[in-house]
């Protein structure tokens, strides 16, 4: 699933393993959520936006895509 | 050396429980394999001595216990779980009594034999009913605490 994580964690000037440290996880899996190649649970959604102080929404929320074609 | 550590990431955890039932798989193959070797070299009676027996009807018995869990969460009915206690029973009882009755028939008069096939038939029915009748309790608890 698209988001925006590698976005945010950039702006709070981390790295991927700095923030795999500070939420508990391994680098690959940071990797692999910002790919969206991973499907994080709720809890380490959570813990990502408590690490790079963002809301849910900011960093996880995409569009439904017939809303998109509707906005247009 | 690889250290060896307890898993904290939620994807390796996952990862890691997809390959133990893997392994599983290809163990349950292998046992089966074993015993189907054991039947045709030895017979059903050579199979059944097999230790590798025990093991394999042991596994299936806890992996039914365990999917039952899922099998009350499909079940969507609103029939309170006191109702299917007492019609299971009922049913069991039946069932235990023609069994333990049906082997008291035959050439003597078996009466200890027949008590001995009924009382182990109705507890071997009555401890997967208890299990089912406190799963959809409990199930149903958890379906009254969202009203």
């Amino acid at each position: 699933m698209k988001n925006n994580l590698k976005v945010a964690r950039v702006q709070v000037n981390l790295t991927q393993q700095q923030l795999a440290e500070k939420v508990g996880v391994t680098r690959q899996t940071i990797s692999l959520i910002e790919k969206g190649k991973y499907n994080p649970t709720l809890k380490l959604c959570l813990e990502i936006c408590y690490a790079v102080n963002k809301t849910l929404d900011e960093i996880f929320w995409i569009e439904r895509e017939s809303d998109k074609i509707a906005k247009n | 050396m690889i250290k060896l550590q307890k898993i904290r990431d939620e994807r390796l955890k996952m990862k890691n429980l997809q390959n133990i039932r893997t392994a599983y798989i290809l163990q349950t193959i292998g046992i089966l394999g074993i015993l189907a070797y054991d039947w045709i070299t030895k017979g059903i009676e050579g199979m059944t001595k097999n230790p590798l027996w025990f093991v394999f009807i042991l596994t299936a018995v806890i992996s039914a216990f365990l999917s039952l869990d899922i099998s009350v969460a499909h079940e969507d009915s609103e029939k309170s779980p006191n109702k299917g206690l007492i019609v299971s029973l009922a049913v069991l009882v039946l069932i235990s009594f023609c069994i333990g009755y049906l082997n008291t028939l035959g050439e003597e008069l078996n009466l200890k034999n027949g008590f001995i096939l009924g009382g182990v038939v109705f507890i071997c029915g009555l401890i997967p009913i208890l299990y089912i009748y406190y799963l959809r309790k409990k199930s149903n608890d958890e379906h009254s605490d969202e009203e």
